[in-house]
Order: structure tokens, then C-alpha cells, then sequence
């Protein structure tokens, strides 16, 4: 565990939330030199150099979103932070708004400079109260200091920030969910095609990044893309990355770790290992709930997109769990399935309905009511929600129920014939 | 009937696609064999050409997949989808196969591209929408045998043409309220609601009136009202006919009749100068409800919450059955006669005023709610066989036009009666004469489907002094109680004839029931009438009156019943 902290370089230090401890550690360095030496268009090249690619769950290339942005255009370009960080088992977006809300600023000005935006909505999670209020004092420390505002720096660049506070819905952090939201409408995510880069916010064109992904420009801006691109395992993984890590560890928390550290050194060396010595490890999440689950036996992985994929996961948000022995799978992916079919938009029909049909049967299953037939049946209205879906909710619960099943199909069947949980861990409802 | 399962209006000539029917394209699943390419038709610089199940389709640039294979006939199944509104992409019954695409796209909101090979009658895509009914109906009640829609549910459809046919639900279903008076007219099931955001989309995009939107989330959303804003709107019952399902029912019809019984007889309503397309819904010689028809020229897929309900003043309306007159006294009570008697008595009475006092004595008052037909005849008959010099027609007019459908002319017929020569609406006209029947000048009246009374321009005593009051009505109106001779005619839904709308589309209305007791057609009663005038001719149906009007009138020269069809022609000058 050799990792000298970039990402969270700053978040020890007291009153790091403030301007004068940020720029005490070279903050607004980066945005000074870009602003200076880079035409927008240059820096989006360098972001694309540094093969930084979205800490949102997609892992999408971020310079390459950028570009998608219509070259010309009389319309306002929008920026949107997305800070809705609400996919359970992700709580690093929150570290930095909390703990080192300038280094995503800097990274806001940057981005919105490199895509010729001059207004940026922060759009935050509605229960990151003390988030919103940490970050609001931090965009006025900005603005009095020349970083925010008109004429940044000298520059001639003008941004707005505008803060948006979420009123509680997990798919408001769908990108285009949060443009709705940010409408003042339901939060329901929208038809694509027209993506948001041609046809986003208020119909005009729009960019949405996820505020690690910021944070991570401002590194590019302080060092460069060469730098940048020799964190991790380039070319395509590249850079720092925040891993939360939570369930049968010893200590749970968010790590910082270069993309590609092992996902067993992070267990073991950043978490302390497991929090029960006598219960083995029996299965891991790496990615966020709405990722697919690893089984113990598939836990040697390198922990960055490409070698995930590979395993047959995705890195999503970052947000591994772990799970020991004493986890009752059917529980697991039940708990999963409550919030999937709480938080489903409602909107397009597979989702809707297939999301309430998991709970009723998982909770049968796990109640000790299941009948033959019963897991089969899961797979099969998994497959029928994947793909089918207006939004990739379909999949963040298709997936999980999928994976949970096939990688523990005795588990589930056994639930079956025996018509109680065999760890004897009846869920709560 | 609600509006076609058919996404696209029917042309009315032309080459069109087989009419659709109830049923869309039943799909025997064989897989088809990509078609080669050349097989592509050539396409012109603002349309793309692609292959949908191995039909080549030549369409518009920005037509919809959905869309293009209606146009080559292919029916794809949909609940969101509506020609009328905006794609909401919600119900995902309209997923179909792209070529080079992984995963399916939904046909109404996916773009037709050139070279685009599509297919929609895949196993894949066939087990895809019969996930999609199994989703529907896990929580659906499967209320079939008590719910108005069953016969013309696309739920109940689609299931018989891509369902399971059983359930592999076991578990308690979602409840939520069933039966909620949404608005004025509106009932609301919520659990037959398959959310498909239909009626939302027309509130929001088409009466402009925003009442719905969706509340809850997950398999508890449900749609519903702001606090103290019901579903009320000129335009509410739109709704109704758009929602695929049973959710929304139309108070006035619900329990009425078993859809299957109903004849819906295409006609045009009578309620305002647009002339709105309907289908009139008939059992039992009852109309139970006016729906929209589909007429793009004229109210697209809509029409207005008053017209719907304009069919219910003919069993409302206290109506006379048969021929009244006074008894011997003019001040005696009517009293039931045969036809004849009835109308000598009338030919009798006005021969007298016109040889007692002169033509100038006598007036009429016909309506612009007539058809061109009864007009027609009443210009023929009043105006030429008897004589009478002044005929005036009284306006109707209520409210602004709106920009949807509303008219403020609420006769379906203003245009009809100029172009026939009988003037435009004229209150000034109407005032005169009633003035001068006061006054003594005019002691001889006609008045043809209007109620002179319910204007106020005249107190009842100022008709006393007429010598003769000849009503042709439909129904026992104030003015008919005066009347020395009072002729039923055929109500709304009663008659067959032709209404020239505000912007001169002649359109046919048609009779859907048997007019009531001995109840005839006013140009029919008009016509006996003027027989004992010397009228000539033989005016034996509604459709020989129209010919004969359109060999002597110039702007509908050239149109007859065949060529007005269904949808209606435009006059000449329109
Ligand atoms: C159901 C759902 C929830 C999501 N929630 C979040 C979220 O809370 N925060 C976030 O940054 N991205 C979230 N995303 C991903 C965003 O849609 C989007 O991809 C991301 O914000 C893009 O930023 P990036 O390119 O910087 O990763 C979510 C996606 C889905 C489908
Ligand atoms: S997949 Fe789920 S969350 Fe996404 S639009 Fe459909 S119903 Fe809403
Ligand atoms: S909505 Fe359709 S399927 Fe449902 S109860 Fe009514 S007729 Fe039956
Ligand atoms: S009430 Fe009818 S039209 Fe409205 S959303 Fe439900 S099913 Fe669709
Ligand atoms: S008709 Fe296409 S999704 Fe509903």
C-alpha cells in the first residue's frame, strides 16, 4: 500500500474545506496555467491525452464527451456536476464536496473553460445538507478570490455556478434524470437519442460529469496529461481513483489507490482485511450495487474498468462491498431488489413492474415460501427488464439478479428445497 | 370508437395499406433471410429507403420506424405511441429488431435511416412483447368482465395476439384506488392504468391545461391531480378515447352497453362551425356516446367535451312524437293530428294570412343547425312555393373561438345557409320580423328548428296576434307550445344530410337511430309541405335533395353523398 494520495491529498489537513488551506497546497495552480496556456480546445486534447475516462459508472472517455459538444452552436453550453451520489455502497463524491470542495471546483471552472460553458450546475444529493452549505461557502470563497465569476483570473472568462439541491431520488443521478430534475420536473430520464451533448439542458447542448471525474481534471491542469497518464495502467486506465469499500471489513472507508490496484490489496491492505478473521470471504461487489457480484473464487482482479469488464463486472461508482460467510445471498440481492424497486422511476414498463416482481419472489424465497421454479423464474424476468428499458436502471437491477443467481444458484435453490434461508437470516420484511 | 389501432390516418383513396382492422399484422414467426440490398427502392433527397420484414419503404426524412412500417402495412404494436402526441417511449410494446444494433429499439421513437434493415416479426422480438403483456398484467385486475374498454382494450388484444395465456404471477398484486372521479366526466381506475402517459401528454400538449401528471414512483406510480384541480377541461374526454386501457372511462356511457354491441355510424358533430368527425355509437336504437374520428383536415383526433355529450339532448329533450295543432280556437290546447291533417291545416293557415294580408305578412325563421338539405328545401318551399319573402337565420354564438377546436359560431351549418342563398346569421333580421309579429305586420310565421323563444327577444304575448305559427322542430320546445301547427322533425343522430363547416368543408351527418314516434326528416316535411303549393319533383331521399342542390348551386357543383365520403370535400370558394 504504496499510494501517496492525489485525489485526497488535502483532506487530513484541518479547515481543508476552505480557500486559504486550498491554496496554501498550490490550488488554482492548474486553472492559472490553463487559463494562460491553453485555447479551450487545446485542453480538451490534453484531457483526452490523459485518458481520463468518467468516475460516474460508465467509464466513459472524458475529453471524447467533450467533443461531442456540436461545434457550432448559438446556443449556451451547460455544464452539470452530477453529485447525486446515491448508488448504494458510493460515498466518495461526498468526501471531496465535504472535504476538498475547491480541487472540484478548479476542476469545474476547468472543464466548463475547455468546453466554452459559462454556467455550471452543481446538482447535489438532497440529503448531502452539509455538503450543499460546505459548497456554497466555497463557491463564494471563490468568486471573492478571482477563481469564479466574471473575468477568472484575468482570463475574460466568465462562469457561473449554480447550486441545485436534489430532492432525494437515486435516479435523478441518471444524467438525463438530473437535467429534468434540474428543469424543475419529475425526475425521469429521457429518450436517447438526442444525447445531452447535442440536446441537454433547456434543450441546449450540455455536459455531464460526475465530481471525481472534476476533481481528476484539476490534477490533469496542475501536472498534465503526461503525467496523468502514467498513474494506473495506461492507456486506457489510467489516473488516481476513490474506492469505497464497506461490508465484512475491518475498516470500511474510501481509499485512494491507483485504477488497476488489486481488488484483494484493497480488502486486505487498505481495509485491514476481513472483520471476522474466522468467516472467509464469500463474494464482493466491486462496482456499486447495481454491478454484478464476484464470487470469492473470481476476487483476483485488478480494479480498474478494462480488467473488471473482463472479469464480467463493471467498476461503476467504485462501490465495492464485501461479503463474508455469514451472508446470506438471497438476503443480499433481496435487500438490493427493495431499493431498485423503491427507486424505479416508474416510468417504462419492464422496469416497473419487474422490479416489484423480484422483491415479491425474493422475499418469498428467503422467507422459506419459494416453489420450484421460482429462481428460474428470476432469470427469466431479469432477461426481460435487460435491455428492454428506457434507462440503464433496467440493467442495475437486472444484472445484480443475474449474477447473484448464477454465481450462487445452489444458494437459491437450496432456499428452495428446504423452504427456509439456510443461514437463517430472514430479512427484515 | 376510440381512436384506430392504426397509428396513421387511413387516406381515403389511393393505394392504401389494407384497412388494419382490430387486429394488427398476426406474426407467423418464420425468420426471414436478410433481403439483399439492391432490393432497396431508389429514395428522393428528403426520404430514406429501408427494408422492413423484406418490404422495401420509401419514407420522409424523420419518420419513425413505427410509422414507416404502417406505411407498408406493417402494424407494430403500441400503447404510448399516438399520432397526435409526443413520443414518451414508455410502454416498450413497439420494440423491434435493427440490423447492426444489439439491442432492440423501440419503433416509435427510432428514426427510419437509410439501408436500415428492420425486422418486427422475429422470435425475438415476438417473446420481447409478450414479456411486455406479462409485465402489464402482473398487476392488472383483469376486471375484463365488468370494464367498459373490454372489446376494445389493446390490453386485452395485444394478449390475445401475444400473451401467455396464463400467469406465472403468484403474488399479491399492487392496489390503488379504482374508482376515482378524476374529473367532471371522468372516472379513474388506477389499477387498470398501464401508465403509458397518454392522457398526461394530451393535457399537457393539446388542451393546454396540464391537470395530470404521474405521482409515486416504481410499480406505485399512479397518475393523478394536483391538489383542488381536478380533470376538467374543455377537451376532458379525449383522454377517454386515448387510453389504451379501461383506466379512464367516460361517466355519461360507463355500464351503458357492451362495446361489441355498438354500430358506430361515422357523422359529423353538430355543436359548433367546426364540424368536428365523429363515430355515433348505437344499441337499441339509443345513441350512448359521440367519439372523434379521425379527420386531419378538420379536429385530427379530438373533439370537444360538449359536443360528446351534445347526443344526449335528443333522450333528454322532452320531445313531440307526432303532428300537433290547435283545436278549433287559436287559445285551445295542441292536440295530436295525423300528418295530412296537420299539414293542410298549415298549408290552410299561412294561404290565409298570404291572401288575407299579403306575402309580406308572412316570415320564417330558419336554422343554421340545419342541413344543407332541409335548407335547401326551406329556400325551395318557404321562399319560392309560398312565397314568403323574408327568411332570416338567427346566430348561435357563444365564447371565442379557442385555438384547438372550439368555434364561437356554435351552428354547424352558418356557411351551408349562405351558400344556398339564405344569407349569413343575421340577430338584426331574426329581431325584425319578430318586431313586426308584434307590431301586427307579420301575421303569418314558418319557424324551422329553431326556438324563437329562447332568445328573448319576444315575450310570448307579442305572438299572440299571429294568425299562424308553423313550428318544424325536433323537440316540445317553448316556442312549439305556442304553436298553431307543430311538425316533429328528426333530431341530432336522426337525419341524414350535409354540414358545411366554418372553413366550407362540406361533411356528411348521418342518421345513427329511428327518429322518434313519427318524427321526419325537416327537408322531408318541408317538402310535403310545399306539395300543396304546387311543388313539383320527386325529393325522395336526403342524397337526391343534395344532387339537386349541387346541380343549382355553384360552389358545391360537382359533389355528391359519393364523393363527400367520409371525411367531407371542400366547397368551391372555401
Ligand atoms: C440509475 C443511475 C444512477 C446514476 N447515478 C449517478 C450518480 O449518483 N452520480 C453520478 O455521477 N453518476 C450517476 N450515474 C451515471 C450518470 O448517468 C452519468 O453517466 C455520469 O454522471 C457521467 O459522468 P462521468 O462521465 O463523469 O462519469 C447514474 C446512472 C444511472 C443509470
Ligand atoms: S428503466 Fe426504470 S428508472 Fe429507467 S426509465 Fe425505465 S422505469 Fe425509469
Ligand atoms: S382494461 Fe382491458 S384488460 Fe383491463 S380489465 Fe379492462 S378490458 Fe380487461
Ligand atoms: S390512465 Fe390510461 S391513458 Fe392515462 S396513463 Fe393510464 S393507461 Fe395511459
Ligand atoms: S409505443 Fe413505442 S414505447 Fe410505447
Amino acid at each position: 500500500m504504496a499510494f501517496e494520495p492525489i485525489l485526497l491529498r488535502n483532506i487530513a489537513k484541518p479547515g481543508s474545506e476552505t480557500i486559504g488551506s486550498y491554496l496554501a497546497s498550490g490550488g488554482y495552480q492548474g486553472l492559472r496555467r490553463v487559463l494562460k496556456e491553453f485555447a479551450p480546445e487545446a485542453f480538451v486534447e490534453e484531457v483526452k491525452a490523459s485518458g481520463l475516462r468518467g468516475r460516474g459508472g460508465a467509464g466513459f472517455p472524458t475529453g471524447a464527451k467533450w467533443g461531442f459538444l456540436p461545434k457550432a452552436t448559438d446556443r449556451p453550453r451547460y455544464l452539470c456536476v452530477n453529485a447525486d451520489e446515491s448508488e448504494p455502497g458510493t460515498f466518495k463524491d461526498r468526501l471531496l464536496i465535504e472535504k476538498d470542495p475547491h480541487l472540484v471546483l478548479e476542476g469545474i471552472v476547468l472543464s466548463a473553460y475547455a468546453i466554452r460553458s459559462g454556467t455550471a450546475f452543481f446538482y447535489i444529493r438532497g440529503e448531502f445538507h452539509e455538503g450543499a452549505r460546505i459548497f456554497s461557502r466555497a463557491l463564494e470563497e471563490a468568486r471573492s478570490g478571482g477563481f469564479l465569476g466574471k473575468n477568472i483570473l484575468g482570463s475574460g472568462f466568465n462562469l457561473e455556478v449554480i447550486i441545485y439541491r436534489g430532492a432525494g431520488a437515486y435516479i435523478c443521478g441518471e444524467e438525463t434524470a438530473l437535467l429534468e430534475s434540474l428543469e424543475g420536473k419529475r425526475g425521469l430520464p429521457r429518450l436517447k437519442p438526442p444525447f445531452p451533448a447535442v440536446v441537454g439542458l433547456y434543450g441546449c447542448p450540455t455536459i455531464i460529469n460526475n465530481v471525481e471525474t472534476l476533481a481528476n481534471v484539476t490534477l490533469i491542469a496542475e501536472r498534465g496529461a503526461a503525467w496523468y497518464a502514467g498513474i494506473g495502467r495506461p492507456p486506457k486506465n489510467t489516473g488516481p481513483k476513490l474506492f469505497c469499500l464497506s461490508g465484512h471489513v475491518k475498516r470500511p472507508g474510501v481509499y485512494e489507490a491507483a485504477l488497476g490496484v488489486p481488488l484483494m490489496e484493497l480488502i486486505h491492505e487498505y481495509a485491514l482485511g476481513m472483520m471476522h478473521p474466522d468467516r472467509p470471504l464469500k463474494a464482493v461487489v466491486p462496482g456499486g450495487s447495481s454491478m454484478k457480484i464476484l464470487p470469492a473464487s473470481k476476487c483476483d482482479v485488478l480494479m480498474d474498468f478494462d480488467s473488471l469488464a473482463a472479469a464480467g463486472t463493471m467498476l461503476g461508482s467504485a462501490g465495492g462491498f464485501v461479503m463474508d460467510s455469514s451472508t446470506c445471498i438471497v438476503d443480499a440481492l433481496l435487500n438490493i431488489a427493495r431499493f431498485y424497486a423503491h427507486e424505479s422511476c416508474g416510468q417504462c414498463t419492464p422496469c416497473r413492474e419487474g422490479t416489484g416482481w423480484f422483491v415479491k419472489v425474493l422475499r418469498r424465497l428467503e422467507h422459506g415460501e419459494g416453489r420450484p421454479g421460482d429462481v428460474d423464474l428470476l432469470l427469466d424476468v431479469a432477461r426481460k427488464v435487460e435491455g428492454n428499458t428506457i434507462c440503464p436502471f433496467g440493467e442495475a437491477i437486472a444484472w445484480p439478479v443475474q449474477s447473484y443467481v448464477e454465481e450462487f444458484r445452489e444458494e437459491f435453490d437450496d432456499h428452495v428445497a428446504r423452504r427456509a434461508c439456510p443461514l437463517a437470516r430472514m430479512a427484515a420484511s | 370508437m376510440p381512436e384506430p389501432f392504426h397509428p396513421v390516418p387511413i387516406p381515403p383513396t389511393g393505394p392504401a395499406p389494407a384497412p388494419p382492422g382490430l387486429r394488427p399484422d398476426r406474426a407467423p414467426s418464420e425468420p426471414e433471410a436478410a433481403p439483399p440490398a439492391a432490393d432497396l427502392p431508389p429514395a428522393g433527397p428528403d426520404e430514406v429507403a429501408l427494408l422492413i420484414d423484406g418490404r422495401p419503404a420509401v419514407v420522409k426524412k424523420g419518420t419513425t420506424v413505427l410509422e414507416a412500417a404502417a406505411q407498408v402495412g406493417l402494424i407494430i404494436p403500441h400503447y404510448c405511441y399516438h399520432p397526435g402526441l409526443s413520443v414518451a417511449g414508455n410502454c416498450r410494446m413497439c420494440l423491434v429488431e435493427i440490423e447492426k444494433m444489439p439491442k432492440l429499439q423501440i419503433g416509435c421513437a427510432t428514426s427510419a435511416a437509410q439501408g436500415m434493415i428492420v425486422r418486427t416479426r422475429t422470435e425475438r422480438v415476438r417473446a420481447t412483447r409478450t414479456g411486455i403483456q406479462e409485465f402489464l398484467l402482473i398487476n392488472h385486475p383483469l376486471d375484463c368482465p365488468i370494464c367498459d374498454q373490454a372489446g376494445e382494450c389493446r390490453l386485452q388484444q395485444y394478449e390475445a395476439d401475444y400473451g401467455k395465456g396464463y400467469s406465472r404471477f403468484d403474488e399479491e398484486k399492487v392496489h390503488f384506488p379504482k374508482r376515482y372521479a378524476i374529473g367532471r366526466n371522468v372516472m379513474f381506475d388506477a389499477e387498470r392504468c398501464i401508465k403509458c402517459t397518454r392522457c398526461i401528454r394530451f393535457c399537457d400538449e393539446i388542451s393546454r391545461t396540464g391537470e395530470l401528471t404521474l405521482l409515486e414512483r416504481g410499480d406505485h406510480t399512479i397518475v393523478g391531480t394536483f391538489p383542488g384541480r381536478p380533470l376538467d377541461n374543455l377537451y376532458s374526454g379525449n383522454t377517454v378515447d386515448i387510453c389504451p386501457v379501461g383506466a379512464l372511462t367516460w361517466k355519461p356511457f360507463r355500464f351503458k352497453a357492451r362495446v361489441w354491441f355498438l354500430r358506430n355510424v361515422p357523422s359529423v358533430c353538430a355543436g359548433c362551425a367546426r364540424g368536428c368527425n365523429v363515430d355515433l355509437a348505437e344499441y337499441r336504437n339509443r345513441i350512448h356516446r359521440m367519439t372523434p374520428r379521425v379527420n386531419m383536415d378538420v379536429n385530427r383526433y379530438w373533439m370537444c367535451d360538449e359536443g360528446r355529450m351534445s347526443h344526449a339532448a335528443l333522450d333528454d329533450r322532452p320531445r313531440f312524437e307526432g303532428p300537433l295543432l290547435r283545436a278549433a280556437c287559436a287559445t285551445g290546447p295542441l292536440q295530436p293530428a295525423a300528418w295530412e291533417e296537420a299539414l293542410d291545416r298549415a298549408a290552410d293557415l299561412l294561404r290565409e294570412v298570404a291572401d288575407g294580408s299579403g306575402r309580406n305578412a308572412l316570415a320564417g325563421i330558419v336554422s343554421a343547425r340545419l342541413s344543407v338539405e332541409d335548407l335547401y328545401m326551406a329556400k325551395k318551399v318557404l321562399g319560392e312555393a309560398i312565397g314568403i319573402p323574408r327568411l332570416a337565420v338567427p346566430p348561435h354564438e357563444s365564447g371565442e373561438d379557442d385555438d384547438l377546436l372550439i368555434r364561437r359560431d356554435r351552428t354547424p351549418n352558418a356557411r351551408g345557409a349562405a351558400l344556398i342563398g339564405l344569407g349569413a346569421p343575421d340577430v338584426r333580421r331574426v329581431r325584425e320580423i319578430l318586431q313586426d309579429a308584434a307590431s301586427g305586420r307579420v301575421r303569418g310565421l314558418v319557424v324551422v328548428g329553431e326556438d324563437i323563444m329562447e332568445a328573448g327577444i319576444v315575450a310570448a304575448e307579442a305572438l299572440d296576434r299571429l294568425q299562424a305559427l308553423v313550428v318544424i322542430d325536433w323537440w316540445k320546445s317553448p316556442t312549439v307550445d305556442l304553436a298553431h301547427v307543430a311538425l316533429p322533425a328528426c333530431g341530432y343522430g336522426e337525419f341524414d344530410g350535409t354540414l358545411v363547416n366554418f372553413e366550407g368543408r362540406a361533411q356528411r351527418a348521418r342518421a345513427a337511430v329511428r327518429p322518434r314516434g313519427e318524427a321526419e326528416p325537416v327537408w322531408r316535411v318541408l317538402r310535403d309541405l310545399g306539395r300543396r303549393f304546387g311543388l313539383g319533383g320527386e325529393y325522395a331521399t336526403a342524397s337526391g335533395v343534395f344532387d339537386e342542390a349541387a346541380a343549382v348551386l355553384p360552389p358545391i357543383a360537382g359533389l355528391s353523398y359519393r364523393v363527400l365520403g367520409s371525411l367531407g370535400a371542400l366547397v368551391k370558394g372555401a
